[in-house]
């Protein structure tokens, strides 16, 4: 055993142990974070802790070799209780899962010092262990709705990765540059052979070499790869933690963890994610009371999805709290005197949101420790902009904010436009290219004023740049001029102008290299690349050109036909019918109006049951009516779609909501009336629509509909209680608001029921209320007699609708 | 023994010795690509062995008008902070070990050569102006900075 105080200076082997030891144990600890957050949502979930209990494990395994007493210490403990709840000895609950999470903490603390002074910093970690033992009283478990936030099977496969070796990344890069430089050989090598002509069983096995190339390539990039998963580790904890200190309930998903992502790329994104996880937690999800008051479930929903869409990774955290109010952020923006009022009158709503990205604004009303320590939205975005990614806010104001992080998988290959200028070649980074158009097109207007040049594309104005002259070239005179393009380019948030270029070429991945300096220098260029015709090609650095042409390209009130038009597009989008699509019972793909929905409902399946004939849903105190044959028993959940017509709800179950789309215009009717509208395609599939009409209908004749006014009917001379015990259930069922005779009311009632055959008491009445009069004896006194029989419940409510003029109808 | 290689060329109209230990090889250039608005002593861009070079003209670093590049010249392959460039060379003589010490530089230079040359050296009875290829690089950033 070596002593602790040598570690880290009695060589290079022990050196290589402790970094092997310290990078193992960071993975380590951000995975077991997450699988014990993941754990305390489902304590049954025997594999998970097992596989906590064999993360702890290893850790203490690895600090006993390399003689670190504190790490040991604490990983002992952690390992021993979480043993004593494998054998059932002890509960799982929030005691536990807290004083676990601190022991995880503390060994993280006691890694960051070995890594900086490669010795265990000497301390007491009785406080952590203590806590983990029990001894502080904690409150009432802390109950963490969830979602299991990894598949199991994904986490097996997490434990197989450890049987790895770690190789330092400098190597790792050299590699990747080795192979990129090979891959460049190869295309000029390529072009060198298809010039000389060579005999085709050279070129064969030309080809196989290209081809192992090719493979080699893709094996290189794979290694600087790793799962997403790694990124979404710390998530689930931080939730977690936020969630338990701001006394709110959140439900945390991740998915798409087994999207691949370049490593670099990954640090890159790290910080900006959490940023934005704990924005949502702080300032997205509203307080409890908040979220019951807007009809919303009191869990929220916070999700993080990756997908990888071509070249490039899409990084999504959407959350079901308030979104950004587009008015309360122009007010803020004006408060904190980023703009002036007449400034933000300007503004699109899109523009309003993006005051977001603006250095120096703070969206909370006041700064709470969260999130508000000076890193605004203006960091993250600035940060995935470095790497060539974008950011995208969709805001559904009131029911919550999604954004989006677009980012390239890899820093070195982008996909790039080659143009044509100047009798040369160009590439532009796909990414900022908006749309392509040719210059002498019907939808392309260029006016020359004051000596610029101004592009209007279908009503959108940009200004105009022409790359030969930013470049202070002249025009190759064998260019044609039908040949010239616009390409409108956006380089940067609420910026875009409209590039001429002699004529557009092709699109090609590129493997780009900087620049000489001097090169660089210039500002107009962003690096070099070799396509496979083995000619370099400058890559135009978008923002440069700006800079260079000297021109303003901001959008912000740049055209009123823009903004009328996107006014007009704001509007359109509100006047579209939206479609929600959902998976039924039967899983067949179904949408129905979003506005008929009142809500989604979550509700235990034991919530539905039978009665007088029908299917009801039990929610909360309130009793609705079921579109389905049976109920459905068993165990677990469904969803069910709360449809309102304004007066009544009926419940539709569904297994799954899938999207929300605008619903298209063209729907292909059904024949005969009955559940299904019709038909139409939503994204090439056919959907069909629900017609709430007729679903409403089917339930609407036996459910009590309450009137918006429901008229009132006031009960005179109830003597003997029969009027309150027997009459005014029915009159209630019936829609009629019930005043007994001794209530004392001051509103005038609709009519008045004389349950007395003698006309005495309901003289009262005046004031033209008309009357209605009940009778014991079944049989009437005469024909002129108009009282109504006490037990004719027909005759009764017949007599209520004439009289009251039918609202109850 | 590396410190006495020298490369013995006609740059920029001078016979000059080039301290070896930067060059990396001499080989022939086709048409360069130009680069638009990069100043004056980029002659272009090449591609060699799949790696892009900068090419300079080192008649406009000691201030001599820029001459065209022809077809087939000989360029001068360096390596200056992990970017490669290539020196247009009017003629490739020789590459050789030089004995001789080098020595300060006797005698007024144009400004331009004044800037680049570090010393003289005597070779086979002339003496020749001793050049680090890398001052024609840093050299015109360092004066545009």
């Amino acid at each position: 055993m070596v002593e602790p105080q040598f570690l880290g200076r009695t060589g290079i082997a022990m050196d290589d142990l402790l970094n092997d030891f310290l990078a193992e144990t960071a993975e380590i600890l951000a995975e077991a974070g997450g699988a014990i957050v993941a754990w305390e949502a489902d304590p049954a979930d025997r594999a998970q802790l097992d596989a906590i209990f064999r993360l702890v494990h290893t850790i203490k395994g690895s600090s006993g070799f390399l003689a670190l007493p504190r790490v040991t210490a604490l990983s002992h403990a952690a390992e021993d209780a979480l043993d004593q709840v494998r054998r059932g000895n002890r509960p799982a609950n929030a005691t536990l899962v807290t004083g676990v999470l601190g022991i995880l903490d503390r060994l993280g603390d006691l890694c960051t010092a070995l890594s900086q002074d490669g010795v265990e910093p000497a301390g007491d970690d009785r406080d952590v262990i203590g806590a983990l033992a029990g001894d502080i009283p904690e409150d009432a478990p802390f109950e963490v709705a969830g979602v299991p936030l990894r598949r199991d099977d994904d986490f097996s496969a997490e434990l197989q990765s450890w049987r790895s070796i770690r190789v330092p990344l400098p190597l790792l890069d050299s590699v990747m540059t080795g192979v990129t430089d090979i891959v460049l050989a190869r295309n000029e090598f390529a072009r060198m052979l298809r010039e000389s002509g060579a005999d085709l069983s050279v070129i064969a096995s030309f080809d196989r070499l290209s081809d192992s190339i090719a493979g080699m390539r893709q094996s290189v990039s794979q290694m600087r790869m790793q799962r997403i998963d790694k990124l979404f580790a710390p998530l689930p904890r931080i939730v977690r933690d936020l969630a338990k200190d701001m006394g709110k309930k959140i439900a945390f998903q991740t998915s798409g963890g087994e999207v691949e992502l370049d490593r670099e790329m990954m640090e890159n994104i790290r910080d900006p994610l959490i940023h934005i996880v704990r924005n949502a937690i702080d300032h997205g999800i509203e307080p409890l009371e908040d979220r019951v008051a807007a009809g919303k479930d009191i869990t929220a929903t916070i999700s993080v999805s990756a997908r990888q869409s071509g070249n490039q990774i899409e990084i999504e955290v959407r959350d079901d709290g308030r979104g950004l109010s587009p008015d309360a952020l122009t007010a803020k923006a004006i408060a904190s005197r980023l703009l002036t009022a007449t400034e933000a009158r300007a503004l699109a709503p899109k523009d309003k949101l993006d005051l977001i990205f603006r250095p120096g604004f703070s969206t909370a009303a006041k700064i709470t420790a969260v999130s508000g320590r000076g890193v605004g939205m203006d960091i993250v975005k600035a940060n995935v902009e470095k790497i060539g990614g974008i950011v995208e806010l969709r805001n559904e104001e009131g029911r919550g904010l999604a954004i989006l992080l677009r980012v390239p998988m890899t820093l070195t290959i982008i996909s790039g436009l080659m143009v044509r200028a100047a009798g040369q070649y160009f590439a532009i980074p796909r990414g900022a290219v908006r749309e392509i158009l040719l210059e002498n097109g019907d939808t392309v207007r260029i006016d020359r004023l004051g000596g610029g040049e101004l592009a209007t594309v279908r009503g959108e104005q940009f200004p105009l740049l022409r790359l030969e002259n930013i470049l202070g070239r002249q025009r190759d005179e064998g260019d044609d001029n039908d040949d010239r393009a616009l390409v409108i380019v956006r380089p940067g948030q609420g910026q875009s102008y409209a590039l001429s270029v002699a004529a557009i070429h092709d699109h090609e991945e590129l493997v780009i290299k900087p620049a000489a300096p001097m090169i660089m220098a210039t500002g107009l260029y962003a690096g070099t690349t070799l396509p496979d015709n083995g000619r370099p090609v400058l890559l135009l650095d978008v923002q440069g050109l700006l800079a260079t042409a000297a021109i303003d390209a901001s959008e912000a009130g740049r055209s009123h036909d823009r903004m009328a038009e996107a006014e007009a597009e704001a509007v359109a989008a509100r006047n579209a019918v939206q479609l929600l699509l959902f998976r039924d019972m039967n899983s067949r793909v179904r949408g129905v109006r979003l506005p008929v929905i009142e809500r989604v409902e979550e509700v235990p399946a034991s919530a539905l049951f039978e009665s007088a004939g029908r299917v009801r849903a039990q929610i909360g105190d309130d009793i609705f009516p079921v579109h389905a044959a049976a109920p459905p028993g068993g165990e677990g959940t469904l969803k069910l779609l709360r449809l309102y017509d304004g007066r009544s709800v009926l419940c539709y179950p569904i297994a799954e909501v899938i999207d929300i789309v605008r619903l298209p215009d063209a729907v292909q009717p059904s024949a005969a009336p009955g559940l299904i509208a019709g038909v139409v395609l939503v994204g090439g599939e056919p959907v069909e629509l629900i017609d709430p009409f007729w679903l409403m209908e089917q339930y609407a004749a036996g459910a009590p509909a309450p009137a918006l006014r429901q008229p009132l009917c006031r009960l005179a001379d109830d003597h003997d209680g029969w009027g309150g015990n027997f009459l005014a259930p029915i009159l209630r069922n019936a829609g009629y608001r019930v005043a007994l005779g001794d209530d004392a009311s001051d509103e005038a009632p609709d009519v008045l029921l004389c349950l007395t055959e003698e006309g005495g008491s309901c003289g009262h009445a005046g004031d033209g209320v008309p009357v209605i009069r009940l009778r014991t004896s079944i049989a009437a006194a005469g024909p002129e007699d108009e009282t109504v029989y006490r037990y004719d419940r027909q005759a009764l409510l017949d007599a209520l609708r004439r009289q009251v003029g039918g609202e109850s109808a | 023994m590396m410190d006495k290689l020298y490369l013995i060329a006609r740059i920029a109209d001078t016979r000059v010795a080039l301290r070896s230990r930067a060059i990396n090889s001499v080989v022939t250039v086709g048409t360069p690509v130009e680069v638009p608005a990069a100043p004056p002593h980029v002659a272009g861009l090449f591609a060699l062995r799949s790696r892009v070079f900068t090419l300079i003209d080192p008649h406009v670093v000691i201030g001599l008008p820029a001459v065209p590049v022809a077809p087939g010249q000989r360029v001068v392959v360096v390596d200056v902070a992990e970017h490669g460039y290539a020196l247009l060379a009017d003629e490739i003589e020789d590459v050789c070990f030089i004995d001789a010490a080098e020595t300060r530089i006797a005698g007024k230079l144009l400004p331009g050569w004044a800037r680049v040359a570090d010393a003289m050296i005597e070779h086979r009875g002339s003496s020749l102006l001793v050049v680090d290829p890398a001052n024609f690089i840093t050299l015109p950033a360092l004066k545009a900075a």
